[in-house]
């Protein structure tokens, strides 16, 4: 079964205390939801998960493997896989090469059929084989976001965090997105999404975890997150007028 | 034909027209056309190995001329310094090896040869030819110098493993400025500007087949750097095709995302550092053995310039084109030397050719980023890409709705 164990995490820049004692658990192919104001540490937190940003104190460890001190490329390997704020594929390799990393970097053999296959399937999932020869940067925007996803199928890891999936798309390819996000859910693997899109993150998640300005300030289902007190005062409260257009959280980022 | 299998075809016919050339070219001027097609194939290595570097991993290094200049010079002051002797001679640094000595002369600098000598021209003066010392098998310093090029590299590699795009620049063009002005500095060992004098590739002239070439020949160094270039390919192409080429190109579009799906990019950095500045350095090496003398201008930016031109022209993401590029370009520019005159003005062309050169580098870089020679080439092998994917789209149906759970098939663990 899949583990998650943060305790005590804290991150520092400088003066600015971005993550104070974060501790939480995910147990299992859980949905969870990750919201907060601006600033509060969303992003910081999974790059330290990721390890890309070490933590100044904390464990953090990935089905009994502590994984707080390892490189971003061991992290991944080991299970926890994650997307950009901004998407990030890479732009001048096809498709296909796109999702051939991943697969390469477990170790997967480069001839025969197994990784191709592999890959056709993951594009066949999103119904874009047939953009498979094409350059990454050919595709939408919303495409590109369903590519970062199929790179993550392809890593195959037992945790994914989506930073943000919801940003800078159409209502309609919102909806798509939303969709695959249940189905790839649905195939075990446990999900943290960060985003401010409160409609589809409640309709979406079965917990949700709250931060402000470095503390976890809320660990709960949705319906007692939406009616905490100290929530709708630190974020929901603040937002219910600009709900649907907050898209970008620039702050905490390495 | 397939519209794909044009730019292999072209390739054979390069390949078969270089090895015919020397045998069936008879027009004027052997040896210097000869001495071009020489230097373009050390310009085509060089350039093809910083393709690598540049455009296939991103690491836009202006240190490649630095590292060829390791080779030439780890194997110039290989062969300068070290001699192997029967006899002991008492007076330079020397080692029992076997039944022999290895003697190690002292350097001496470039201050009048005929007041002061070094140890071992004394010591065979006082044996009058009664000892034979032999030289060092060239082939010994080449790999030298080649291994000495890839330490550097890997020196450099972890370096720079931080710095990206203009900081990297900026490291490597400091990091070769350095060097010359210390090989300039270092007059003692080195002899400063005026340069170390290499033995000639095959300094006893060679025999192929029954045919005797002296060691001025140009034939046998033709082929020499002709197959080191053709094994450079190989190697490079082999590399592209492999994860290591798939994981460098990720890592110059995105390293932090290539590190979030399990890339281990320090590691494919610092290789891809140290596989380029191992050819530019057997390159560097061969060809001061090839021209016999090596000075430190030959490391100077603007041969560097050279290569980066040579490669952007021709298309620094694709290392054929570059290699191809590289061999057009020095033709063109050695072609380009006849000055000629216009009512009573004289144009030099032997300056003038730069600034064509420079002008053609600048309407390159405007108007076709990816280079001629690489365009020309994907156009021949990606040309089909868009046809293929409108006509699977019509088959297919829009991509931006989800298909329904029953009528998904293939689906991924």
């Amino acid at each position: 079964m899949i583990e998650l164990a943060v305790s005590r995490l804290n991150k520092r820049f400088g003066g600015n205390h971005v993550l104070k004692n974060v501790s939480f658990e995910v147990k299992g192919a859980e949905m969870i939801g990750l919201i907060g104001p601006n600033g509060a540490g969303k992003t910081t937190l999974t790059n330290v998960l990721d390890g890309a940003v070490k933590p100044n104190s904390g464990t953090v460890y990935l089905n009994g493997k502590r994984i707080d001190q390892l490189p971003s490329f061991e992290v991944a390997k080991t299970g926890l896989g994650r997307t950009f704020q901004v998407t990030r594929s890479f732009r001048r390799m096809t498709v296909l090469e796109n999702l051939y990393v991943p697969a390469l970097a477990l170790g997967k053999s480069h001839s025969g059929d197994e990784v191709r296959q592999q890959a056709m399937e993951v594009l066949e999932f999103f119904t874009m084989e047939h953009l498979r020869n094409e350059y990454a940067r050919a595709l939408s925007g919303g495409q590109q976001k369903l590519l970062e996803l199929g790179r993550l199928l392809m890593l195959d890891p037992d945790i994914i965090i989506l930073d943000e999936p919801f940003a800078g798309v159409h209502p309609k390819m919102m909806e798509v997105i939303y969709e695959y996000i249940r189905r790839v859910n649905e195939r075990g693997k446990a999900m943290i999404i960060i985003s401010h899109q409160m409609d589809s993150i409640f309709a979406l998640c079965e917990r949700l975890l709250v931060l402000d300005y470095g503390d976890l300030i809320a660990d709960d289902v949705p319906e007692a997150v939406k009616n905490d007190p100290v929530v709708i005062e630190a974020y929901l409260g603040a937002t219910e007028d600009r709900s649907g257009t907050g898209q970008n959280d620039a702050a905490g980022t390495t | 034909m397939n519209r794909q299998h044009v730019p292999h075809a072209l390739g054979v016919a390069i390949v078969t027209f270089f090895v015919a050339f020397p045998f069936v070219y008879t027009g004027g001027n052997y040896d210097y056309i000869m001495h071009i097609c020489i230097v373009g194939f050390f310009y085509a290595i060089l350039a093809s190995s910083w393709s690598m570097l540049a455009g296939y991993a991103g690491q836009f290094s202006f240190g490649h001329m630095a590292f060829m200049g390791v080779g030439a010079y780890t194997t110039a002051l290989f062969c300068h310094y070290f001699f192997i002797s029967p006899e002991p001679t008492g007076i330079c640094t020397e080692f029992a090896l076997g039944g022999n000595y290895l003697i190690i002369k002292n350097p001496i600098g470039v201050t009048s040869t005929t007041l002061t000598q070094d140890c071992l021209a004394q010591a065979m003066e006082k044996w009058d030819g009664a000892v034979a010392i032999t030289r060092m098998p060239v082939w010994l310093g080449v790999i030298f110098g080649s291994l000495v090029g890839g330490v550097f590299g890997l020196l450099i590699g972890l370096l720079v493993l931080r710095l990206r795009a203009a900081y990297l620049a900026l490291f490597t063009l400091g990091f070769s400025e350095i060097l010359r002005a210390t090989i300039s500095a270092e007059i003692q060992i080195t002899r400063g500007q005026a340069g170390i004098e290499l033995p000639s590739l095959f300094e006893n002239g060679i025999t192929i087949a029954g045919h005797v070439f002296s060691k001025t020949d140009k034939i046998p160094p033709y082929f020499v750097m002709f197959f080191l270039l053709l094994g450079c390919l190989v190697i490079l192409y082999w590399l592209s095709r492999s994860r290591f080429g798939l994981f460098v190109r990720a890592l110059r579009e995105d390293q932090d995302a290539a590190a979030a799906l399990g890339v281990n990019t320090t590691r494919y950095k610092v290789l891809v550092f140290v596989i380029t500045s191992m050819m530019a350095a057997l390159a560097g090496a061969v060809q001061a053995h090839y021209v016999t003398i090596i000075t430190p201008n030959n490391l100077m930016i603007l041969q560097m310039s050279l290569v980066v031109a040579m490669a952007v022209i021709a298309g620094v993401e694709n290392f054929v084109a570059a290699a191809i590029g590289a061999i057009l370009i020095e033709f063109t520019l050695e072609m380009l030397r006849t000055s000629f005159t216009i009512g009573d003005v004289t144009i030099d062309m032997t300056l003038w050719r730069l600034v064509f050169f420079g002008v053609v580098l600048m309407l390159t870089l405007r108007f076709a980023r990816n280079g001629l020679l690489a365009t020309l080439i994907d156009y021949f092998r990606r040309g089909h890409v868009a046809a293929e994917t409108v006509a699977r789209h019509k088959e297919r149906g829009p991509s931006d709705s989800v298909p329904s759970e029953a009528g998904r098939q293939g689906a991924p663990s």
